[in-house]
């Protein structure tokens, strides 16, 4: 075994692995477009200012203070009412998935609020969907506010204003939300499916004892292997930045250099992780299992993307951590939307910067190990 | 009826070949229950342990009131190390995710005022506290805005003896199947929908994409074996393993994390058989238009990214515009989150079983014969 590591034969590796992706034009395409094209869709398909809601109401009193306050609901833009007569079971239209909330208003609603009496107006929410149920919940409050302004003329008028400014995202836009992640996550998925099948095929074609014949060192196939997909992954994200900047008109508030750095180590830590995969199982169709499973749900659920890592309980906070997309993450909303600096990037960058040498390191420990029985 | 022995063949060798490996074992019937278990556990809607700082002289004893009372809740944590002394670099650092900035003259005093005076509403003589919210996350960022309004009216109410004006209009709001909001029963059933979509997806389109790479599609197309028969012995085991899967999955929801079964196991059994072949006869159309493995793998993800995406668990279908909902009624994933929300948290509705189930067999149906289509192309 050779003692130095030869950047010419890295080259040498890269060149041929280069060959191999220039040679497959449906790969190339899709590392390229695909990232784009999701980034672009899902961008646009993201909301969660939920509105349109289905909600049917069974008006039992059918007075004026009744008609109003259905009026109040439609003319709020969130909900799609649909009127029912009352029937026996209330509940029907959320076990028949035709609506997701339901309103029933009691008979003498309307008496009762000329009278000032207290008149309970029920709301049944459904408790299955997780994506809609919190968020009407959260309407509500607001919609008996609006409601009771109507109706009474309670103009709650407090002692202390809360003013509330929204910093980083004024407008509460959707797409300033999930287009930056959307990119972290989609990169993630696609670079440890690019790398991940590369030496598992080398072995399966029986070409991987060929190349370990030639005096090439296992870092230098690891580097060689690594280096033309880590290009392709930048090379995506420039794409993805350009789609954010000049169609979703998302800003960019912080410094491109470590956008870049950032990046870089982001998409060399889950092409180091895809190729331990591929080196530690051998075979594609199981390291592509395993990508898939590493891969997709922990990067989309357990990464902060959607769902914040701050509520979850104590242990899994600190189970996010090994996962890069949950550090880039920070940087890359940080960067476009923050204009955080290195200052106080210095974690993440560190912890992906980790990550990807102790992922290549290991690689190469689990490649030497097979190499010499 | 005698089973027809080439596909038993097909089955064995499958089964076999899958198997074998203790990692793939370990794979197909561990990984599912753990992630379940992850994703079950740690994923929560609702905003918690929020950092929140706040700006105010040491004597204004209302905004120390307020604080107070936001941290004794469960929604607030104390932003810890703070550096410097400008909050919005608090917030651009992610040190707080919140701050409270009292009014120049302290907020005693200006509450006090507006108290006496009798005026309300800012620019009314009324006081004005300033929040400032990191929005980056903009449902965190909503959620902030609406707990601190809710403790501020709480405060202000004990502060003043304001009279408790009950409003007239009340709404009782009440969440039915899960009354707890509890994060199992929202989370399980769906991320258990996408780990069996990964598994019978992949394992079908990557087991033909396997033979097409080593060249032994061609020794199999040669051989006697009809067509059908090749078919059905690719799709059946993959069939098999989801539904060996599926059982163990589910027992560990219910059992494990309490999640409701209200509807018939048969029936979320059958459902479950329905989406299996569905899914693995989509594998089984995607693995004709590739090549090798690489090709597949890339392929599957251009099929499951988007199948989690549109299928209603991540954020509302409702929102999205026309052409994507349109998509979201090609996603296997989102009837089979319907069938499994509706039979295990709501007891089943026909119509709704019967539509979504429909539905999957329908685009299974149409799936396998495009695919059997494509493989005669090929044989041509």
């Amino acid at each position: 075994m050779k003692d130095k590591v030869n950047l010419k034969r890295a080259y040498a590796v890269a060149y041929k692995e280069v060959r191999h992706i220039w040679r497959d034009p449906f790969t190339l395409a899709l590392a390229l477009g695909l990232p784009l094209l999701m980034v672009m869709f899902f961008g646009l398909a993201m909301d969660f200012n939920v509105h349109d809601i289905h909600l049917t109401a069974y008006d039992s009193d059918h007075s004026r203070a009744s008609r109003q306050l259905l009026e109040t609901f439609e003319s709020s833009g969130y909900f799609k009412l649909r009127q029912a007569p009352l029937a026996a079971d209330v509940t029907e239209p959320l076990q028949a998935n035709q609506a997701k909330a339901v309103l029933v208003i009691p008979p003498n609603f309307g008496r009762y609020i000329i009278s000032r009496q207290d008149s309970p107006v029920q709301v049944l929410i459904d408790g299955t969907d997780n994506s809609t149920a919190g968020v009407i919940g959260g309407y509500m409050s607001g919609m008996q506010t609006a409601a009771n302004l109507r109706l009474a003329d309670t103009s709650v008028n407090p002692l202390v204003t809360l003013k509330s400014r929204y910093l980083f995202n004024p407008e509460l836009n959707s797409r300033w939300f999930t287009v930056p992640g959307l990119s972290a996550v989609v990169l993630a998925i696609i670079s440890i499916l690019l790398t991940s099948l590369t030496v598992a095929r080398e072995w399966e074609h029986g070409s991987m004892e060929l190349l370990l014949s030639t005096p090439v060192h296992p870092l230098e196939i690891i580097l060689g292997k690594l280096a033309p997909y880590v290009g392709l992954g930048l090379f995506a994200q420039g794409l993805i930045y350009c789609l954010a900047r000049f169609y979703f008109g998302i800003p960019f508030e912080g410094s491109h250099i470590l956008f870049l750095v950032g990046t870089f180590l982001f998409i060399s830590s889950y092409m180091a992780l895809g190729l331990l995969v591929s080196v530690a199982t051998r075979q594609q169709i199981l390291a592509m299992q395993f990508a898939m499973m590493i891969g997709m749900l922990p990067n989309m659920l357990l990464s902060g993307f959607i769902f914040p890592i701050e509520n979850m309980p104590v242990f899994f906070q600190y189970l996010t951590a090994i996962f890069p997309a949950r550090w880039f993450m920070l940087v890359i909303r940080g960067v476009f939307l923050k204009g955080t600096d290195l200052f106080q990037l210095v974690t993440p960058l560190l912890a992906m910067l980790f990550m990807s040498v102790f992922f290549v390191t290991l690689a190469v420990r689990r490649f030497k190990r097979d190499v010499e029985p | 009826m005698k089973l027809n022995p080439t596909i038993l063949g097909f089955f064995k060798k499958e089964l076999v070949q899958t198997l074998r490996d203790k990692r793939m074992r370990i794979m197909l019937f561990v990984m599912p229950v753990i992630q379940m278990t992850i994703f079950g556990v740690a994923i929560s809607t609702e905003t918690r342990n929020i950092k929140l700082a706040a700006v105010y002289q040491p004597n204004d004893y209302l905004m120390e009131r307020i604080t107070q009372r936001c941290y004794s809740s469960q929604w607030y944590v104390p932003a810890k190390n703070l550096t410097g002394n400008d909050p919005f670099k608090w917030i651009q650092s992610g040190q707080a995710d919140a701050v409270l900035i009292a009014p120049e003259k302290g907020l005693t005093h200006d509450a006090g005022n507006a108290h006496s005076t009798g005026s309300t509403g800012s620019g009314q003589g009324g006081a004005s506290l300033q929040l400032l919210i990191d929005s980056s996350n903009i449902t965190k960022g909503q959620a902030i805005e609406n707990y601190t309004q809710a403790i501020l009216s709480q405060v202000l109410g004990e502060t003043y003896h304001l009279k408790n004006q009950d409003p007239p209009v009340r709404f009782t709001v009440r969440y039915l199947y899960n009354p707890e909001m509890k994060t199992s029963v929202f989370m399980v059933p769906s991320v258990l929908c996408m780990i069996l979509l990964m598994v019978t997806f992949i394992l079908s389109s990557s087991s033909i994409a396997r033979e097409k790479e080593a060249g032994t599609m061609e020794t199999l197309l040669s051989s006697p074996a009809t067509i059908t028969e090749i078919m059905l012995g690719k799709s059946l085991p993959f069939v098999a393993l989801g539904m060996a899967d599926f059982p163990l999955v589910i027992a560990v929801a219910v059992f494990g994390f309490g999640v409701p079964m209200r509807g018939s196991v048969l029936l979320l059994l059958f459902c479950a058989f329905i989406f299996m072949c569905n899914t693995v006869a989509l594998g089984v159309l995607f693995s004709t238009f590739v090549k090798n493995l690489q090709q597949s793998a890339m392929g599957g993800f251009l099929f499951i990214f988007p199948a989690i995406q549109l299928s209603g668990v991540l954020y509302p279908v409702e929102n999205m515009p026309w052409l994507l909902k349109y998509c979201a009624y090609l996603d296997p994933i989102m009837y089979f989150v319907n069938l499994m929300r509706n039979i295990m948290l709501k007891g089943g509705d026909f119509q709704v079983v019967a539509f979504n189930a429909g539905a999957l067999v329908v685009m299974g149906a149409f799936a396998i014969t495009i695919a059997a289509k494509r493989f005669h192309q090929t044989l041509n």
